[in-house]
């Protein structure tokens, strides 16, 4: 090959070199491809977060546990139960009132448990047995007219028209399960009803609460405020739903003395500090609490 | 350099500038992480409006609707809505969802938003 050859060889590479470059800065820096049918899981973080508490909202409106799991996966999040918790804990870090967190930490318990644990309803009407037809729904007339036997109601209605006192059917009772009440009442305190000492080395130090109601079914929502010596801390159950609606946890300093204080409720234990446990070979190491609260 | 040799030289120039083209618009496009949500697909858009509206069935909060709604862009909430109630009664929503998105239409075209919410 001459020289002449190889020159013209290489002009020819460079120039397709550099055309090659100068379409690819057009095609990407210039007029790079425009997206107008973006899928929700290319939003912006803060979006997603935005577009995830709506789908709480909505499902707290609707109770569509399959609609709500198939709306999250539009989001491609790898673990949404993980992303909707870590989201409520951010949200409660940012100050966020626990009532604006809640339907996240619902979603993500229910998704959790694979069924909706809040009733449709949060006020529900128990039915009642009467006649089916609600123009049967007992007034003056029909009662006049049930004295007078011109109507003959089966006598289970008879008597309950003339009672006035009217039985809810147990099978047909919308609520088998209480209603949802993520922050019981001021007249219901939680007490302690147990402490119990864990010596697991994968647990060393860590706080654990448990709350339950009368029923002892769990408690989420419940505010629980830890302080110590250097400081303070506050945080809510229920936003580990894979350990239970009512559980929190908290990682205590070996040497540290803490105080603790139900803001729901109003219960205080103090002087709560690391057990001390002792391994197989005799070396010891700071070990674990559980408390359980439970209401009266 | 002789003519014929710019010419191929060109030539070779735009066979390049177009395999740049090719492949910066077709093989590896520029890849978009941090969409904002008005340029979301139609269907998608429809449905958080969707998810808006069934919230609102629940909390009456026309504050916090209008706000979710803004999210889409700087349009009004209810022209949002509006878009979506189109887009449902087109594509054979149910009577529920249509319900709900005609009932937050009404709460956003007459919503006056607050003082806070005044930017």
């Amino acid at each position: 090959m001459t020289y002449l050859n190889r020159n013209t060889i290489l002009q020819t590479i460079l120039a397709l070199l550099a055309g090659f470059g100068l379409g690819l800065a057009y095609s990407w820096f210039l007029s790079p491809v425009t997206y107008v049918d973006a899928t929700p899981a290319l939003l912006r973080a803060d979006f997603k977060d935005q577009y995830r508490t709506v789908i709480a909202a909505s499902y707290a409106a609707n109770q569509d546990l399959a609609r709500a799991q198939a709306r999250l996966s539009l989001l491609g999040d790898a673990d949404p139960v993980a992303e909707l918790s870590a989201q409520a804990q951010r949200m409660l870090a940012e100050g966020e009132p626990f009532e604006k967190v809640r339907p996240l930490a619902q979603l993500a318990t229910d998704l959790q448990q694979g069924f909706v644990s809040e009733p449709f309803t949060s006020t529900p009407i128990p039915s009642f047995n009467t006649p089916d037809s609600p123009q049967n729904t007992p007034t003056a007339t029909n009662v006049l007219k049930v004295d007078e036997g011109e109507i003959t109601f089966t006598p289970l209605p008879t008597i309950l028209f003339e009672q006035t006192a009217l039985t809810p059917l147990a099978q047909d009772t919308l609520t088998p399960r209480p209603t949802f009440t993520p922050t019981p009442g001021p007249g219901t305190p939680f007490a302690l009803a147990s402490q119990e000492t864990i010596c697991d080395p994968g647990m060393s130090k860590l706080m654990q609460f448990i709350f339950m109601d009368s029923r002892r079914d769990q408690v989420p929502g419940v505010e629980i405020v830890v302080t110590w010596n250097e400081g303070e801390d506050r945080f809510f159950t229920g936003f580990k739903p894979e350990l239970g609606n009512g559980y929190a946890d908290f990682v205590m300093e070996a040497d540290a003395v803490y105080n603790i204080r139900i803001v729901t409720g109003g219960a205080f234990v103090p002087d709560i500090s690391p057990p001390v446990c002792t391994d197989p070979n005799g070396v010891e190491y700071p070990g674990a609490i559980l408390l359980t609260f439970q209401q009266p | 350099m002789s003519s014929s040799k710019l010419i191929t030289i060109f030539v070779v120039l735009d066979i390049g500038i177009a395999l740049g083209i090719v492949y910066g618009w077709v093989i590896d496009p520029v890849q978009f992480t941090n969409v904002t949500p008005d340029l979301l697909r139609e269907d998608y858009r429809v449905d958080y409006v969707l998810m808006t509206a069934e919230a609102y069935q629940n909390d009456f909060d026309p504050d916090a609707a209008a706000r979710r709604l803004a999210l889409l862009g700087s349009d009004s909430p209810a022209s949002f809505v509006a878009s979506a109630l189109e887009y449902a009664s087109r594509n054979a929503f149910t009577q529920d969802e249509i319900q709900a998105l005609q009932n937050l239409l009404t709460a956003m075209q007459t919503y006056q938003p607050g003082p806070d919410q005044i930017p």
